[in-house]
């Protein structure tokens, strides 16, 4: 990545939308617009400084959600360009309040509330396109329940998870458990600023909290005139205070008792080989969870999964070893199944149920965490990029291709490669992208020839 | 009519055009859409069969 950015021929037009591409191979004009990102690109440094400082966190999508970062951020440390850039739907100056503390904190000067769109044409005779593949949405099998139930995650989820720079630093916590030390948190919080006005009426009417509460409800209370003023408010202060009191001492205790999910279930062909969706096989789906139960078991040696899968596709160079080696030393188990739902149960822990294929009975099975493998399905915006193209789309919504020349598409001098032609991994993707390549630079020599 | 040759979207993929287009001495205009390259793959924590660094 680091090489993209300074390499003298490459011109990187990050955070920027292709409007249109006019003309034909080899004269094409394409229209560009690079999106306003309120910080400029040449006197940011990528320091942070302005991240640390701004006060409106944002779901950190990165992260698939399990995290926040600021409405001024980079979309990940390591980013390049590392000039970060101002989220215009959540900075509290540009939706229109008083802020502009990074503006202050920022020692460069970047920082430009003022900042436009900008348009750029530029002239290019080929076009290769990676525009890559979403992961398939698990909202649309219901009986899996991904939204309802907490513990259950996607592998691009589960992938954050277990990365040290991730939302739980590389320790599988489960996300139920995460949400009780948020909650904790957050109360603790509340209750200090609680307590701090409920000193303030103690000091002031010499009596304190409960005390108060008992003679109020007694009836007994002597009501000064002072006290008629804050009597009502100090009640409801003081009534929140020892409810949330109580509920602290529960969530202290169950957050004492959360360890880190060491059962882990991998459902495989979520949305893929499945005909109510995407009819294919992703292909790199049950690598993906062989690979994830490996380095959940490397973090901690308890860990013990099952990937549940109709069959498991290990087609690649070293992936059926890897496939072995995971279960002799990972303490992976391979269950030939087909899951057929996911329900609620004790402890957030979800309940598998599913026909273990070998044995032919119906199983209930209890798990710390599910992880879906979900399928490689096209971008959603697909239809969108293939109109500005102009070019087609297949069935599925991936580019369309012909068997005996893969890298084109159906205008000439475009060209696909990677997950936007179909579902494939990354050695694959990187084998396609040089073909590609090299597809694009004949169109352009040609079109030099000829001229 | 001109050599220089656009590649849209940043991931493994687009990355990997741009940087053989560029070696091979053509002018990459690399668009992306978020605010820095890397795609999914810099999601990634490690990659299979070698558990190496996805970044």
């Amino acid at each position: 990545m680091l090489d993209v950015g300074r390499h003298p021929n490459i011109s990187l037009l990050a955070y920027s939308e292709l409007t249109a591409l006019e003309g034909e191979a080899g004269d094409f004009t394409a229209t560009v617009v690079k999106k306003a990102r309120y910080v400029d690109a040449d006197k940011c440094t990528g320091c942070g400084a302005c991240t640390e400082v701004c006060p409106t966190p944002v779901l950190d999508l990165y992260n698939e959600g399990h995290a926040e970062r600021k409405a001024i951020y980079s979309w990940f440390a390591q980013g390049i360009p590392s000039t970060h850039v101002i989220d215009p739907d959540h900075c509290r100056v540009l939706t229109g309040k008083k802020c502009g503390v990074c503006a202050k904190k920022c020692q460069a000067g970047a920082i430009d509330f003022d900042q436009t769109d900008e348009i750029v044409e530029i002239p290019v005779g080929a076009v290769v396109v990676a525009t890559g593949y979403d992961v398939f949405d698990p909202a649309r099998i219901p009986e899996y329940r991904y939204t309802t139930l907490d513990n259950v995650v996607t592998a691009m989820e589960f992938e954050r998870f277990l990365s040290a720079s991730g939302p739980t630093e590389g320790h599988v916590y489960r996300p139920s458990d995460r949400k009780l030390k948020q909650e904790k948190i957050a109360l603790e919080k509340s209750q200090t600023k609680l307590a701090k006005t409920l000193a303030r009426f103690e000091k002031k009417h010499g009596m304190d909290s409960p005390a108060f509460l008992e003679a109020l409800e007694a009836g007994s209370l002597e009501v000064t005139e002072d006290l008629a003023k804050d009597k009502d408010k100090w009640a409801e202060k003081a009534t929140v205070f020892l409810a949330g009191d109580d509920r602290l001492a529960a969530l202290a205790q169950e957050v004492a008792l959360v360890k880190t999910a060491t059962k882990i279930a991998f459902i495989q062909c979520v949305g893929s080989r499945d005909l109510r969706f995407y009819p294919f096989c992703s292909g790199y789906c049950c690598m993906h969870a062989i690979k994830e139960a490996i380095i959940a078991h490397e973090h901690d040696n308890d860990t013990q999964s099952v990937i549940f899968g109709m069959d498991i596709r290990a087609v690649g160079k070293g992936f059926e070893e890897y496939k072995i080696r995971g279960g002799n030393s990972s303490q992976i188990a391979y269950r030939r199944s087909r899951v057929a739902e996911i329900v609620p149960g004790e402890n957030q822990a979800p309940v598998l149920i599913y026909e273990d294929t070998t044995t032919r009975k119906i199983v209930r099975e209890s798990f710390d965490l599910v992880v879906l493998s979900t399928a490689c399905a096209p971008v959603k915006d697909a239809a969108g990029v293939a109109d500005t193209l102009g070019i087609a789309l297949d069935k599925f919504g991936f580019f369309k291709t012909e068997a005996a020349t893969p890298m084109d598409t159906s205008r000439e001098g475009i060209f696909v490669c990677g997950c936007a032609h179909s579902p494939m991994d990354i050695p694959e993707s990187v084998a396609q992208a040089s073909s590609a390549a090299a597809r694009a630079v004949q169109t352009v020599m040609k079109s030099k020839k000829a001229s | 009519m001109t050599t220089d040759i656009l590649v849209l979207g940043g991931g493994i993929a687009g990355i990997q055009s741009t940087l053989d287009l560029a070696e091979m001495g053509f002018k990459v205009h690399l668009v992306e859409r978020l605010s820095s390259i890397g795609g999914k793959m810099a999601q990634l924590d490690k990659t299979f069969p070698t558990n190496d660094c996805a970044i």
